[in-house]
């Protein structure tokens, strides 16, 4: 069966360039075509969103957006519908990520949108929610409305199945008009997303659209910018530079690059009945999609002091990764991904020559890697793909001050540790730049409506029209009722 | 054997034409034989692995180190305070450390590149007028690059060779009137340096609406890729322009692929096709592994470039690279770096945090 991603719409498929991107990976190749627009359908296609966007979407209630929606991944996770069933076939062959960790994955992702959970984002966001459908009154006077933009460009990256979803509906929920790019390594999952809410409202349908370009194809690239109201991209830091430089002056540009999360283990977890969870847990945010996450752990420091030491808390990490090796297997590296991890795993080794108690765990034909260090270590990442590093520290109080300068780079922090301990570390955490702090096992699930980032996923979409006070006051001068 | 009797032996077996992989493997072994026991790190390294000179066979199964090994171990068989020369690395490196190679002489290193380049580079010549587009040795001491292409002109070049960068680098002026030089007396002419350097002349060139026609015989040698530091070409690209911009028809056009942490360099026959097929000379043999494992792939199949380089005698000779590439019949596709580094999803990788990190 030929796979097609992308979702065009008003755009006749023949009318399009298509090209065929292969997947093979372990002797199972499929094929996905992928549409690639000119630059007069593109010009069109911004054009059709975003007057479908003014007419249509503004006027919805949000309330009716997340109901759509909600029916949107309600099929995504009914495993009975056609889309779940090509989602949990392809995606594992697509991007390489064991089957049932997909679909575990997906149904754990997709439940944080429902419409309870959506209801629950709008609301972080906005303290009232009904500012997005009409003008409110603003706690310092006058009134005041959100407008979404009426064009949303979207240029994701990576291949973690579904994520493209989140920016996507951010969109949606603010009554933007959106054009999403998918990238070469996963352009399914938001092409189906995108056809599902056509299936159910062909209206909203008209407002959102997903196309494709080879990464570094400028000229496409600038005719979506060029056209966008306002841009969010995804990728590393070359990349995202280069976009910002090429987003017109007059458009905003929310940029999302690449982060490196950690753990953090209190003695207070590191008890001999409570110790093998703890790594069970850590062992499985390092597992999840193989650590291509921005909130995957590339390192846990480790207090001492614990009746488990930092040393022993690391063998079993080890254990759990080799068990979990069963369960979800590591997909198969390419030759560039297995380079990286051989040139972390083997500098660590050379470490470990004149460290007397440094050791690197596993066997390099093992699906992982832990390496273990008492130096004083700064911040890094790992080789990535199931390669993660303890690192003994005396006390995690010390840690804040090793990874401040390093701020551009935090996200997530894992932490098992007693309640006031945790207040303690969060307060030290967030001042140096962490922006999100969960438990352990919980680090590459996000909960609904969390701050990506530290940011304001749907505020920073939105601009603000505000009548102020002296507006109307003054037009009460001019009414019929006026003495 | 002791370092002098290693020496020795080196010369001679450079000297030899034509041996075999019977002849090539006991060399190998001692020379790891003496590495083994004079280098400790390398020692430690090889026994983590369970691997010593008794368990070794074949020069195949000499443990390689990775290159990246250079920034973390001192790798000198020889007293480092006693080297001769110290060539470092360059790159992106952690804590801004650079990796250093130690050469008590610089004897072999020498021997190893002159005998190579008259084969690779100047074939039918003895001597050619030179351009080196790349600062001196006295100015980089430090890098081995610099220290060949000085090789290069002072063995190589004939009367009037000269380099043709000064303190504000590329000295365009020079250049040119060089090229004009060889243009009208059409006597064959070469440019050698960076690849990255050719890139800015090209552009200046380009910028004047400047194109020359060397003289028929008139070759180019580039090496080292771009490595950021001018805007990145395809290789079809590059050996279009050098041949547009030059006058020197793509098959004239070598690259050389050599490292720091080698005594001894690729060539290719030209650059009529890209990739082309890369080879050395005999002293040296490579194979394409699995990175994590070290095991050899089959013949055609993608992997990690590891050589084995008897010159590189007083650090390793065997090292795992980080290019990638495809082993074939008369040598190996070198397909450029294997960029592990970039994580497919938004989580962030080695490299790039190194990059970032450094500002």
């Amino acid at each position: 069966m030929a796979l097609r991603a992308g979702y065009l719409p008003g755009i006749n498929a023949n009318d399009v360039e298509w090209q065929t991107l292969t997947y093979d990976r372990d002797g199972q190749a499929i094929e996905v075509s992928v549409p690639l627009l000119s630059d007069e359908q593109m010009k069109g296609l911004s054009g059709r969103i975003k007057e479908a966007s003014r007419q249509h979407l503004k006027s919805m209630a949000v309330s009716d957006i997340t109901a759509t929606i909600d029916a949107t991944i309600a099929r995504l996770l009914d495993r009975n519908d056609t889309y779940r069933q090509q989602a949990e076939e392809y995606l594992p062959l697509i991007t390489g990520y064991d089957a049932e960790m997909v679909r575990l994955g997906l149904t754990g992702y997709l439940k944080t949108f429902r419409q309870s959970e959506l209801r629950r984002f709008v609301a972080e966001d906005f303290v009232n929610p009904k500012i997005l459908d009409e003008f409110q009154p603003l706690p310092k006077g006058g009134y005041g409305r959100a407008y979404g933009p009426d064009l949303l460009a979207h240029i994701w990256a990576g291949n973690v199945p579904g994520l493209p979803l989140w920016s996507l509906i951010s969109g949606l929920l603010v009554k933007a008009g959106n054009i999403g790019k998918v990238p070469s390594t996963e352009p399914l999952m938001a092409s189906w997303f995108a056809h599902i809410i056509a299936e159910i409202d062909p209206k909203l349908g008209q407002c959102l659209a997903v196309v494709w370009w080879k990464g570094g194809d400028v000229d496409r690239e600038q005719a979506l910018l060029n056209q966008a109201d306002l841009v969010m991209a995804y990728g590393n830091n070359d990349t995202l530079h280069q976009i910002r430089d090429r987003t017109p002056i007059t458009t905003r540009c929310l940029t999302y690059s690449h982060k490196v999360s950690f753990g953090m283990v209190s003695k207070a977890a590191l008890d001999t009945g409570k110790a093998w969870e703890v790594a069970h847990q850590a062992a499985y945010d390092i597992v999840r999609y193989d650590q291509q996450g921005c909130y995957s752990p590339h390192l846990f420091f480790v207090e001492q002091g614990g009746a488990v030491t930092p040393q022993e808390f690391a063998q079993y990490i080890a254990n759990e990764l080799d068990c979990f090796e069963e369960k979800f297997p590591r997909r198969s590296l390419t030759i560039e991904e297995a380079s990286g991890v051989a040139a972390w795993r083997q500098s660590e080794e050379m470490k470990s020559f004149f460290a007397e108690n440094n050791a690197v765990m596993g066997d390099a034909n093992d699906a992982w890697s832990v390496a273990y260090s008492e130096a004083e270590e700064d911040l890094a990442p790992s080789g990535l793909n199931r390669t993660a590093k303890v690192i003994s520290v005396k006390q995690l109080d010390d840690v804040p001050a090793r990874i401040a300068p390093y701020k551009a780079f935090l996200q997530t922090v894992g932490i098992a540790a007693a309640p006031e301990e945790l207040q303690r570390l969060a307060g030290m955490l967030g001042a140096v730049g962490v922006t999100r702090i969960s438990a352990l096992e919980h680090m590459t699930a996000p909960e609904a409506g969390w701050h990506h980032d530290g940011r304001f996923n749907l505020l920073d979409l939105v601009t603000m029209t505000e009548v102020e006070r002296s507006a109307e006051t003054a037009a009460e001068a001019f009414s019929d009722y006026v003495d | 054997m002791t370092e002098a009797q290693i020496i020795e032996t080196l010369l001679d077996f450079i000297a030899a034409d034509g041996t075999t992989d019977d002849e090539f493997s006991p060399l190998a072994l001692e020379i790891f034989a003496y590495q083994f026991e004079n280098n400790i790190p390398y020692q430690r390294f090889c026994r983590q692995r369970e691997k010593t000179p008794r368990t070794m066979q074949s020069w195949r199964n000499i443990p390689a180190v990775p290159i990246n090994g250079y920034k973390d171990l001192t790798l000198s068989c020889c007293d480092p305070e006693a080297a001769e020369r110290i060539f470092m690395t360059s790159g992106t490196t952690k804590n801004g450390v650079r990796g250093k190679c130690h050469h008590p002489t610089l004897s072999v290193y020498d021997t190893s590149m002159i005998t190579a380049f008259r084969q690779r580079f100047m074939q039918e010549h003895t001597k050619l007028r030179m351009g080196i587009l790349f600062p001196t040795e006295q100015t980089m001491p430090n890098s081995s690059l610099a220290h060949y292409l000085a090789l290069a002109l002072n063995e190589f070049g004939s009367d009037g060779s000269r380099y043709l960068f000064n303190d504000d680098g590329l000295d365009h002026e020079q250049l040119f009137a060089e090229l004009d030089r060889a243009e009208q007396t059409g006597k064959p002419y070469a440019l050698l340096g960076a690849s990255f350097s050719f890139v800015h002349v090209m552009d200046k060139m380009s910028h004047l609406g400047k194109t020359v026609s060397l003289p028929e015989g008139s070759r180019i040698l580039d090496t080292g890729g771009f490595k950021g530091q001018s805007r990145e070409l395809e290789l079809n690209e590059f050996y279009d322009l050098l041949e547009a911009r030059f006058g020197v028809p793509r098959d004239h056009c070598i690259n050389m692929y050599g490292m720091t942490e080698l005594s001894t360099e690729f060539y290719d026959w030209g650059n009529a096709t890209c990739p082309s097929v890369k080879s050395g000379p005999h002293w040296i043999r490579s194979q394409i592994v699995n990175p994590l494992t070290g095991e050899e792939l089959p013949k055609g199949d993608k992997g990690i470039l590891a050589h084995c380089d008897l010159a590189h005698f007083n650090c390793v000779s065997s090292i795992l690279t980080e290019d990638a590439g495809i082993e074939l019949d008369d040598g190996f596709l070198l397909l450029g770096r294997a960029e592990g580094a970039e994580a497919k999803g938004c989580s962030m990788a080695v490299d790039e945090f190194l990059k970032a990190a450094q500002g």
